[in-house]
């Protein structure tokens, strides 16, 4: 399951969306806003999406995973707009019957998340406004 | 008309981040010759919004939401993005 929304990110509700009674493991990933960034302090980061298209890359990615691991279920929910340093960007999630799986998953999820799928961030602070340096899509 | 004179087609193309704010538009529209390629288009791009010229090895164009080659052939039905490096996450 992926989802991109401008509300609060919810652990609690990816944990009862990974809920399966044959996972012994879940693996959770969550990114927060840090409070500092290259350029120096950050007091929020505004996150920006091409919608359509960073949906169909995080569909891809799940399914690239689930090709690659035996995973019970996926969530990956990316939050886009105005975030104040420490609310959460980013939950992953994945279960799955063993831990192996999970870890793997999880971490290849976020990986290429971070580098294939067109969101963009601003980081704010009371000095500068700064788009972040990234990665150009293959 | 003259059989022999392509139509213009007028392609929509959205903007995101760092580029919407460079240009100051979410959306703008280039008229070109019917049957453009990819690389023309940007090529039409950069001599319309001159601003974006230094930023012109930063950028990719999608279309229909993928990321495609310069030699593709784009029309006004296409979905067409300029897309900045991304930095989710």
């Amino acid at each position: 399951m992926i989802s991109i929304t401008n509300k609060h990110l919810s652990l609690q509700e990816v944990m009862r969306q990974l809920e399966d009674s044959s996972a012994g493991a879940l693996s959770i990933f969550i990114g927060n806003v840090r409070n500092r960034g290259r350029s120096g302090n950050v007091s929020e980061i505004y996150y920006e999406a091409y919608h359509e298209m960073a949906e169909d890359k995080m569909k891809e990615i799940e399914n690239e995973a689930q090709t690659k691991w035996a995973i019970k279920k996926l969530v990956t929910i990316h939050r886009i707009g105005n975030l104040k340093a420490g609310e959460t960007s980013i939950i992953i999630g994945v279960s799955s019957e063993h831990r192996h799986e999970a870890f793997e998953a999880c971490k290849y999820i976020i990986n290429n998340v971070k580098t294939r799928v067109p969101i963009w961030k601003k980081e704010i602070s009371k000095e500068s406004q700064k788009w972040a340096d990234g990665n150009l899509l293959e | 008309m003259r059989s022999d004179i392509p139509d213009n087609d007028k392609i929509k193309v959205r903007l995101f981040a760092i580029l919407r704010e460079m240009v100051g538009e979410r959306e703008i529209t280039i008229t070109v010759p019917a049957g453009i390629t990819v690389n023309h288009l940007n090529n039409e791009i950069l001599n319309k919004y001159p601003q974006l010229k230094s930023f012109s090895n930063k950028f990719i164009i999608s279309v229909n939401c993928k990321v495609t080659t310069g030699d593709t052939i784009i029309t006004s039905k296409d979905e067409i993005a300029l897309l900045p490096p991304v930095s989710g996450g």
